[in-house]
């Protein structure tokens, strides 16, 4: 694999080792913000309706706490971007990530927002996260409210095995100097294109 | 069931201007010289009463020896006829037609989506600027045969720029001057935008 | 007769300590256990990811203070009101001196209320 972790990625735990007090804090802390996440929706297209679909009764996403919507990334705990990205929408999903406050994480619901999708055209962002770290990925086009349900409960998990020695998780992770949020090769790396996709190059 | 335009009326009128007509599917569509189509489309807005424009694009065609054809629907809403004006421009040569801004206020974002699009200049717009990409987009014009699906830059350089992007310069003066905004700006928005700091044609 | 005022004193002094200590507690707990990692761009305003277009305070309208000191100038004579009506009722051999008393109060006070009249205070628009 060719893949490997970007610099500054990986956490570093403190030089203060866990005892029962710390494990305790960081279960009642992590139970608290798994079970109380309020979603920020980033809907942009067919995702977001799907979304609605899952916070509505039959899929009911408050009983995962996530009855209140957010639209003000000051009280959001998870960015939800349901749908696809275009490129002129790149700085504003940038700026309302940079506003959220820590803890935060992000969940790429559906295929255009994970990878860009059907739309590998000059116009749409290959995946969002070339702009924003992802924490859960969640494919479909549109994923079923249970596959979004899913996503959910695996960002509850991942949050669960957080702990408040480690001090780099909650870092922000700025964009670079040149204004890019993962290295240049990194993002060409990732926005290849593959399957029937490779045949469509050709211009006119 | 939509009556069929008077063809025969603007033949008449115009003769050689108007090249040839077709009907496509129960479309009506005519084919005019680019010299007089804005005194086509004028008559036919305001002699024949076709005072709806529906939609304004352009075709490119696959065949390099097809032209380039920018398109204008009119509808006649009080006799419920539609008819398609097509002029054809040498898609190697550059592209202009004169702008119909004059006769329908629609059509300044109809042109401007045309010259973000394909490239056309209207000649007579009053604010030809993109639209649907950001102002400052040095791709080229996406529609067009010769543009590849994915544009000319790599991904990474598509980033970088949408990311560099202020979406504060798509507003014109006119519109920050609508929503009472102009006053409000900081000073260094409000000399980008005085100097017309962006991607349009004079 | 204090003492019986002792159990009230205690309540309070529950209420106030619980008043302190409850989000004394929560915003302890917060510094603590808080994860503060401030950068200019989260400082800035939001606006829908846009960058802000215009002021985030605006002018109020003066009318507003006027309405607020005529408020007070008036209702401070119908305070004085109050306690000159108890000892009206219970002076009555000079009630017709204390009434003219009043009288030349108020008179004092619609002169200024006139006055306030004339130049357009009660104009709302």
């Amino acid at each position: 694999m060719g893949l490997t972790l970007p610099e500054g990625a990986g956490t570093t735990v403190s030089s203060m080792s866990p005892n029962w007090m710390t494990t305790r804090m960081d279960a009642l802390v992590n139970w608290g913000r798994s079970n109380s996440l309020w979603p920020m929706p980033f809907g942009t297209a067919c995702c977001a309706i799907e979304f609605m679909a899952s916070a509505a009764a039959r899929f009911d996403l408050s009983r995962f706490g996530m009855e209140r919507m957010s639209f003000s990334p000051r009280q959001a705990d998870v960015l939800i971007c349901a749908g696809r990205l275009p490129f002129k929408l790149a700085p504003v999903i940038r700026k309302i990530w940079d506003q959220m406050p820590q803890p935060k994480w992000a969940i790429s619901m559906g295929a255009c927002a994970s990878t860009g999708g059907i739309f590998d055209t000059y116009a749409m962002v290959q995946g969002i996260d070339t702009i924003i770290p992802v924490d859960v990925y969640v494919p479909g086009c549109p994923p079923r409210p249970e596959g979004l349900i899913y996503g959910i409960t695996l960002l509850q998990k991942k949050i669960r095995g957080e702990s408040l020695l480690d001090w780099d998780l909650r870092n922000e992770q700025m964009t670079g100097p040149d204004g890019l949020f993962v290295p240049a090769r990194k993002i060409d790396e990732v926005s290849e294109p593959f399957g029937n996709s490779v045949h469509q190059t050709r211009s006119a | 069931m939509m009556k069929a335009p008077d063809v025969a009326a603007l033949r008449a009128k115009f003769g050689p201007a108007c090249e040839r007509s077709a009907v496509s599917n129960g479309d009506h569509i005519v084919w005019v010289a680019k010299a007089r189509a804005h005194e086509i489309l004028a008559w036919l807005k305001t002699d024949q009463g076709y005072a709806y424009l529906v939609d304004i694009t352009a075709v490119e065609y696959r065949d390099p020896e097809l032209p380039l054809e920018v398109v204008w629907t009119v509808r006649n809403l009080k006799t419920v006829q539609e008819l398609r004006v097509k002029v054809g421009l040498d898609p190697k040569a550059a592209l202009a037609v004169d702008s119909v801004v004059d006769l329908w206020k629609g059509a300044d974002w109809l042109e401007r989506e045309v010259f973000d699009m394909f490239g056309v200049l209207f000649i007579g717009h009053p604010d030809l600027r993109r639209i649907l990409m950001w102002e400052t987009y040095a791709e080229g014009y996406p529609l067009r045969k010769s543009f590849p699906l994915r544009g000319h830059f790599s991904r990474s350089e598509q980033t970088r720029q949408a990311l560099a992007g202020q979406p504060e310069s798509h507003y014109s003066l006119e519109e920050l001057s609508i929503a009472d905004e102009y006053q409000n700006l900081p000073p260094d928005v409000r000399e980008r935008l005085k100097q017309g700091k962006r991607g349009f044609v004079e | 007769m204090l003492a019986s005022y002792l159990p009230l004193l205690l309540v309070v002094a529950f209420v106030i300590l619980n008043a302190i200590m409850m989000p004394g507690i929560s915003v302890v707990a917060d510094l603590l256990l808080r994860s503060n990692r401030p950068t200019a761009v989260k400082r800035s305003p939001y606006e829908s990811g846009m960058p802000t277009l215009g002021e985030a305070g605006e002018r109020f309208s003066v009318k507003y203070y006027l309405v607020t000191i005529l408020f007070i100038v008036f209702d401070i004579e119908a305070v004085f009101m109050i306690p000159w009506a108890v000892g009206f009722a219970q002076l009555k051999s000079m009630s017709g001196l204390l009434l003219i008393e009043m009288l030349v109060f108020m008179l004092i006070l619609v002169v200024g209320y006139i006055y306030v009249w004339k130049r357009g205070a009660f104009e709302w628009d």
